[in-house]
């Protein structure tokens, strides 16, 4: 619909009945036929009027005779208005003013043949006040008199004389006295008029007399008259009128007739113009068809019925076979334009409308429904083979880079994929499924609602609630069930799924990606306002996607942490808590928290009309159990880890007296770290994960709103543990065992035996060795896990004690001299004292027993003993402070 | 006075009127001016009217333009029309000597009838396309506007040089004298109660 006009100018203003005007503005119509309606003042113009732009119009003025609005029409605008205004007005012609038409001069014949000054009316025209009206030169504007009287006129011989008028057009300046005197001089004159006849005589004796005059003239020429012709003088002249009239009848018959031929003619030519128009329409609106002006096609349909509709039978009878082969052209032409590829936007609308404008036999719009719902279906199919198609070809290697990139065109979606060649075929697939359901499926319901609810004025047939229903529920559930066969093919067992080959292996890496088209495609159909039955086929579908997808990611993060022991690097970080702990754990933390916030930002992020993932039971359970792997596959990472020893490589830090130093064995491995080393770290990056990672993991999940997992996470800690306990185990006994094992070869190192005669001066070098190797030990726990420092000890000391023990009771108590004895004593009171701090109550009683095996000493000799430990205490004081100073465990295993 | 009563705020109405001799191009300004468009053909004028809405700095308002006539046929109707009027283009034609001398009787006789010297008024010297037909010395043309203090353009109605200029120039100069006569009106309210009550009591 156009802007209506408006009339932004007009000239002339004013004018005479007839004035030829030409009016100016904006949209006066887009063509001469678009002009319907032209009033200038109230008077339809419309015949008159010439069109001549969309900015011009002329025409002649009516009889209007105030001032008005032109008020231009338009088919494409409406009704419009003006700015301006024209005034008509009417002249009263003067006996000076050229004119073309008749005028009654019987009111002016005083004046016009003014002899006589005294008769009444030429007062009256000049002034009925008497009044002079010279030097009256300013003059009251004429609008303003409009406006105060509207229907008034100041014309004295006016049927709407208004006196305001009057005074205020001829006497704007003249004094209230003179006023007065004129109202005076008028009195008197109307009083003068009503003297009677008299008086009347009186006055214009002149004139009377002059009258007489004249009838006695007349008198005598008509007596004249008489005598010359007779009595009845009009004889002749009558006569000759009736010879004039046949003759004039004679001269106009051939005239008529040659009119009355003329206009036959022109009666046929007129009709055959019609039926031209007639036979000329199909071809017309085939070609309008063509080139899909199907307006133009209505319009000439609309035509055709107004000049034919409504004539004869024959006319109808015709008009009803044109119109089923119009309706059945049209209608075969538009429907395979549908089956063309692109429709446009709000085409089927129009075409339905059109249609059933057209009249067209049948139902158009429920068969348009109809073919849009096969033309979708069939959409959904193609699209779904072309792909998997593709996808085969492409997995068969056959042609593989053409069908490639046949298909690898950009989804038509606003995703800007890196690299096209990359995307899936499946990827693709669901994003055209996606675009279809989304973009050309709103067409179909909107043709639905429209044809529902009456907008397209077609009776609704009774059944096709119900059947329209089933056709979107089909439609909806043909397109889930294609995504579902794409994306999740194990959920269905036709064979409609997409073969399971390589690019269901690359699938989950897209499958966010996919939930985001499904889920935008799902939140375009709830606009819809669908009825519940169709979403829930959708939303059962993305409930599956979600959990599968939920799935595949954990899974995805449960592989990268099973695959986490062969990134570890041995770099050790050094954390005040948990002393040395490598990359693994920040890495199963990234990894986890990754997971979990695509998890949450794709799956878990529950649109409208979606239930919350979580808040379904299985699915809880899946993620419950999922999560439980996930992380119980870290656990065995590290497991994994600490396992497999294959380095073969005993002991490097215990420093034995026989064979060559540990310290001087090769380092070279690629971590840098020996095994004992990397058991260490392992079970300090356990503690952490324990103790850091796992409660930042739990007020992550918190944060995110996820349910409470407490039975995943007690599983996760308990298996920490158990792998913890592992490890120190294997620790300890990776590290007592030599430790152990050297200790009776370097007591009896250089046939040594308890029956020596040297005076112990101090301790023995394999009480010292064992000293060395526990500084060690404890060097290399507290470096990385200060923590489980004095269970360790503890139990290497435990050892220890026991070992020597056994070595004790093995001797025989004679076998001992006095030095002997001494010496015995001083080592392992030494090594008593020195352990103290990790003697444990066993560990004690084992002392215990190795010394009772000792037989006991004189006091003289205990002095030696006590004398040589005061100087082994000096000596050794900086080498064993470590283990004097030992921090109460934190905690206990 | 004579306004129509008519629903919603109108913009403020600025009433322009075209004087000037015949032929010197007051309906070729007034059409370009209103329709982007130029009349080649010669159509005596008798007394034309446009309106319409035009943006002037910002704020809408409308223009009302009376195109008179040139012709000293009619010269008899004029004053009636000046009176109606706020603001003057009087125009001449720079090729024509006889249509400056003319616009002397113009300002003399709005003068009269609007009795105020500072009643807005631009002088438009047109057809100044035509250059080579000069007849009218620019020097004159911007002294006699100077000596009556009124600002002189030249314009071009058939290349539309200056032909916004000179309308919205003048509809500046109306705005202001209006907003300097609203300012005044607090002491001239009375007289104009006064006026009105006098014609009352005559009517």
């Amino acid at each position: 619909m156009a802007p209506p006009p408006v009339v932004t100018g007009i000239s002339p203003k004013e004018g005479l009945p007839g004035t030829r005007v030409t009016i100016r503005g904006e949209n006066l119509g887009n063509r001469p036929q678009d002009l319907i309606g032209l009033t200038i003042c109230g008077c339809d113009c419309l015949l008159s009027a010439e069109w001549k732009s969309p900015n011009k119009i002329i025409a002649r003025s009516g009889p209007g005779k105030t001032r008005g609005d032109i008020i231009v029409s338009t088919a494409s605008g409406g009704k419009g208005s003006s700015t301006v205004q024209f005034r008509g007005y009417h002249e009263t012609i003067g006996p000076l003013k050229e004119s073309a038409v008749w005028i009654e001069e019987a009111p002016l014949q005083a004046l016009a043949w003014g002899r006589r000054s005294l008769s009444p009316t030429s007062y009256q025209m000049e002034d009925p006040l008497g009044l002079s009206v010279e030097g009256n030169e300013k003059k009251f504007p004429e609008d303003e008199l409009h406006a105060l009287f509207p229907d008034g006129s100041g014309d004295l011989a006016s049927d709407q004389f208004e006196p305001g008028w009057f005074l205020l057009e001829h006497h704007h300046a003249t004094s209230f006295d003179d006023l007065r005197v004129g109202l005076s001089y008028l009195r008197r004159k109307v009083e003068g008029q009503k003297e009677g006849q008299l008086s009347f005589l009186k006055a214009n004796v002149g004139s009377v007399m002059e009258q007489l005059d004249t009838l006695f003239l007349l008198k005598e020429k008509f007596e004249a008259d008489i005598n010359i012709y007779g009595v009845d003088r009009t004889v002749k002249m009558e006569k000759s009128i009736a010879e004039s009239m046949l003759e004039a009848n004679k001269l106009f018959e051939g005239v008529l007739k040659r009119r009355e031929r003329a206009d036959a003619t022109r009666n046929a030519l007129g009709v055959l113009q019609r039926f031209r128009f007639l036979f000329t329409l199909p071809v017309a609106i085939e070609r309008n068809i063509k080139r899909g002006e199907y307006d133009a096609v209505i319009n000439a349909y609309a035509r055709a019925l107004n000049l034919f509709g409504k004539t004869d039978v024959v006319n109808k009878i015709f008009m009803n076979g044109l119109k089923i082969w119009m309706a059945w052209h049209a209608c075969s032409i538009i429907l395979r334009q549908i089956h063309g590829s692109h429709v446009p936007k709000n085409f089927l609308d129009g075409t339905a409308t059109n249609l059933v404008n057209l009249d067209a036999g049948g139902d158009p719009a429920w068969s348009a429904i109809q073919v849009h719902a096969k033309y979708l279906t069939q959409q959904l199919n193609s699209c779904f083979n072309t792909h998997m198609a593709a996808d085969t070809s492409v997995e068969e290697g056959k042609t593989p880079k053409g069908s490639h990139s046949k298909h690898t065109r950009t989804p038509s979606g606003n995703q800007i994929l890196d690299s096209q060649s990359t995307v899936p075929q499946r990827v693709l697939c669901v994003e055209e499924l996606t675009e279809i359901m989304s973009s050309r499926f709103p067409d179909l319901w909107k043709l639905g609602q429209a044809y529902f609810s009456g907008e397209l004025q077609i009776p609704v047939g009774p059944n096709q609630q119900q059947e329209f229903k089933s056709i979107v529920l089909n439609v909806i559930g043909l397109g889930c069930s294609l995504l579902r066969g794409v994306l999740l093919p194990h959920t269905l067992e036709t064979k409609s799924a997409w073969p399971a080959n390589s690019s269901l292996d690359v699938l989950p890496a897209w499958l966010p990606h996919c939930l985001r088209y499904v889920r935008s495609s799902y939140s375009s159909l709830i606009s819809l306002d669908l009825p519940g039955e169709a979403l829930d086929i959708v939303g059962k579908l993305l409930f599956d996607l979600q959990l599968s997808c939920m799935g595949t990611l954990l899974v995805q993060a449960g592989d990268q942490l099973s695959s986490l022991h062969t990134k570890e690097n041995w770099q050790l970080h050094f954390d005040s808590r948990f002393g040395g702990i490598t990359s693994l754990p920040t890495l199963f933390e990234e990894i986890i928290t990754e997971a979990i916030t695509l998890i949450k930002e794709t799956v878990l992020q529950s649109g409208i009309r979606e239930t919350a993932l979580l808040e379904n039971e299985s699915a809880k359970k899946e993620f419950n159990n999922k999560l439980h792997n996930t992380l119980l596959n870290f656990v065995q990472a590290l497991e994994k880890l600490v396992s497999n020893n294959d380095m073969g490589d005993h002991s490097p830090a215990i420093s034995q007296l026989i064979g060559s130093p540990a310290h001087f064995r090769d380092h070279s491995q690629s971590s840098g770290l020996a095994w004992e080393q990397r058991l260490l770290c392992t079970l300090s990056n356990c503690l952490y994960t324990e103790k850091e990672v796992l409660p930042r993991l739990l007020e992550l999940l918190n944060r995110h709103n996820y349910p409470p997992l407490p039975k995943t996470f007690q599983a996760v800690t308990n298996a920490l543990n158990m792998l913890e306990k592992d490890i120190i185990e294997t620790f300890i006994e990776q590290k007592s065992d030599p430790l152990v094992g050297t200790i009776e070869p370097s007591m009896y190192l250089g046939r040594f035996d308890w029956d020596t005669q040297l005076s112990p001066t101090d301790l023995r070098p394999y009480a010292k060795e064992i000293i060395y190797n526990i500084v060690a030990v404890h060097a290399e726990v507290y470096r990385i896990c200060p923590d489980q420092i004095y269970y360790i000890l503890s139990h290497i000391v435990e050892t220890i004690a026991e070992e020597l023990s056994r070595l004790m009771s093995c001797v025989k108590s004679t076998k001992f001299s006095t030095q002997g004895n001494q010496q015995a004593r001083i080592d392992i009171t030494a090594l008593q004292e020195t352990f103290s701090a990790f003697t444990t109550s066993t560990a004690e009683s084992f002392f215990s027993e190795a010394l009772e095996v000792i037989p006991p000493l004189k006091n003289a000799d205990t002095k030696v003993v006590d004398e040589v430990l005061k100087t082994f205490q000096s000596k050794m004081l900086l080498r064993v402070a470590c283990l004097k100073t030992v921090k109460k465990p934190l905690n206990s295993l | 006075m004579s306004k129509k009563p008519s629903g919603g705020v109108q913009p403020a109405l600025h009433k322009v009127i075209m004087v000037g001799s015949g032929g010197v191009g007051k309906s070729a300004l007034t059409l370009q001016f209103m329709y982007d468009e130029f009349v080649e053909d010669y159509e005596p004028t008798k007394a034309d009217s446009y309106r319409k809405k035009v943006v002037l700095d910002g704020e809408e308002v409308q223009i009302d333009i009376l195109d008179t006539a040139g012709q000293e046929d009619y010269a008899a109707i004029r004053d009636n029309y000046f009176r109606s009027g706020e603001g003057f283009l009087c125009v001449f034609s720079i090729t024509e000597e006889e249509s400056f001398q003319a616009t002397q009787e113009f300002r003399e006789q709005i003068l009269r009838v609007k009795n105020d010297e500072q009643i807005p008024f631009v002088l438009v010297g047109n057809k100044g396309d035509l250059d080579e037909k000069r007849k009218v010395p620019l020097a004159d043309a911007q002294s006699r506007a100077h000596h009556w203090q009124v600002p002189y353009v030249e314009t071009s109605a058939k290349t539309r040089d200056n032909v916004d200029k000179v309308f919205f120039d003048l509809m500046r100069e109306i705005r202001s004298r209006k907003m300097e006569e609203n300012k005044m009106s607090n002491g001239r309210g009375k007289d104009k109660s006064k006026r009105k009550k006098l014609r009352c009591a005559l009517l």
